[in-house]
């Protein structure tokens, strides 16, 4: 996990770019995926799949959901 | 001749009545409703509708709790699985449920499909607990809410403190890039110093454990190891690369955040599909149970509408003999 992090600047360009930890590692998982041969590697890629909808709250009301998704003909 | 008329009337009209809900559970009233009217034969149209209709639902039922017995078999090892993700880091930074801060977010994961027993209306409950508990002058408290079924139960009351509405999370089965993009849509959404996330942790087919596990912010965690305790042994790490505590804690806590999303994402799946196959067991034995009683009812009428035919056939005829 440290080793992910990598170089050592002072703020690491992913966060000066307003990323989280998280997304940062996301990329570097997907990166990793990309790099399987292929059976697993579209096994890995198929099982990873986002879906959600999310919607803010304002006071109360709530706002147009948005739809997080990587099969949108599905929709 | 009028009798038969009746008859007549009676099974013509019997579709008609059946639709309506004849006092919902008790079926055995209706044939001695009828009987003061000196009707010969009770129509049976209206008993045998019904258990027809009672043996629909014991087979949608019985259906369900096959689909959810297989469900959950493929997302319980998940889920143990996941178990490991977060260990550690409770190894590493504790779990204080009782850390006073004034930003705390209250993450209720709910389903999003019902019947499935009581696990939903026990998050919120425990939910809204932790929400008198956390809530006071110069405190907010807000919930951010997973699934369909926990936001209905929470827009009744507590509308306003409402910030993030989650659904359609199971539509692909779950997965940790899912649940880690959603906790960060949460992250950057969501103002907090403490994050309790409240799910039903799955123990056995028939046992959830309704839980929280708390996520602190770097700052907190910060100000919490300098007060000491567990979280003062953090010291004694020895930091690599030349990142300082500060990055390193931040970093921390947005991935303990996303882990413990995960398992309790999965934990409550788990659940929810425990509780869906014991619903749909009980309710297909009380359909079960329902379909006897009916029966017994409709045999009993049925035997009783040829007796008395015979004994009236039996009596004419010795009347034109004697």
């Amino acid at each position: 996990m440290a080793s992910a992090v990598g170089s050592g600047a002072a703020v690491p360009f992913w966060r000066a770019a307003g990323m989280t930890y998280i997304s940062y590692s996301n990329i570097c998982a997907n990166m990793v995926r990309n790099c399987l041969k292929e059976p697993f590697k579209s096994e890995a890629l198929t099982r990873e799949k986002v879906h959600f909808s999310i919607s803010k709250w304002d006071n109360g009301v709530p706002q147009k959901p948005t739809i997080r998704s990587d099969t949108p003909e599905e929709d | 001749m009028a009798m038969a008329a009746f008859r007549r009337e009676g099974r013509r009209f019997a579709p008609l009545i059946t639709p309506r809900p004849i006092a919902a559970v008790r079926s055995s009233p209706i044939p001695e409703e009828q009987a003061p009217l000196g009707v010969r034969s009770i129509s049976t149209q209206i008993v045998r509708n019904r258990m027809k209709s009672v043996k629909n639902i014991q087979k949608i039922t019985k259906a369900m709790k096959m689909v959810a017995a297989s469900k959950l078999r493929a997302i319980q090892t998940r889920a143990e699985n996941s178990r490991g993700l977060w260990q550690p880091f409770t190894v590493l930074l504790g779990d204080s449920p009782s850390v006073d801060v004034k930003k705390n977010v209250i993450v209720t994961i709910s389903s999003d499909k019902g019947l499935c027993g009581g696990i939903n209306s026990t998050s919120v409950k425990i939910s809204k607990a932790l929400h008198k508990f956390t809530s006071g002058p110069e405190k907010g408290t807000k919930y951010v809410v997973l699934g369909e079924k926990a936001k209905a139960q929470l827009m009744r009351d507590s509308k306003k403190d409402i910030e993030l509405c989650i659904t359609e999370l199971q539509k692909n089965p779950l997965n940790y890039t899912q649940v880690s993009v959603l906790a960060d849509e949460i992250l950057k959404n969501v103002e907090y110093d403490a994050l309790r996330i409240v799910f039903n942790k799955f123990r056995s087919i028939i046992s959830f454990v309704p839980t929280t596990s708390t996520v602190l912010s770097p700052e907190v965690v910060e100000r919490e190891a300098e007060a000491g305790g567990k979280l003062g042994d953090l010291d004694s790490y020895e930091i690599e690369g030349g990142e300082t505590k500060g990055e390193i804690l931040q970093n921390l806590a947005e991935f303990q955040f996303s882990c413990v999303l995960f398992n309790a994402v999965l934990e409550n799946a788990c659940s929810e599909q425990g509780a869906r196959m014991s619903a749909m067991d009980s309710s297909s034995r009380n359909a079960g149970d329902m379909l006897d009683r009916l029966t017994l009812t409709y045999n009993r009428t049925r035997q009783a509408a040829i007796t008395t035919e015979l004994t009236e056939i039996i009596s004419g005829a010795s009347a034109l003999e004697g």
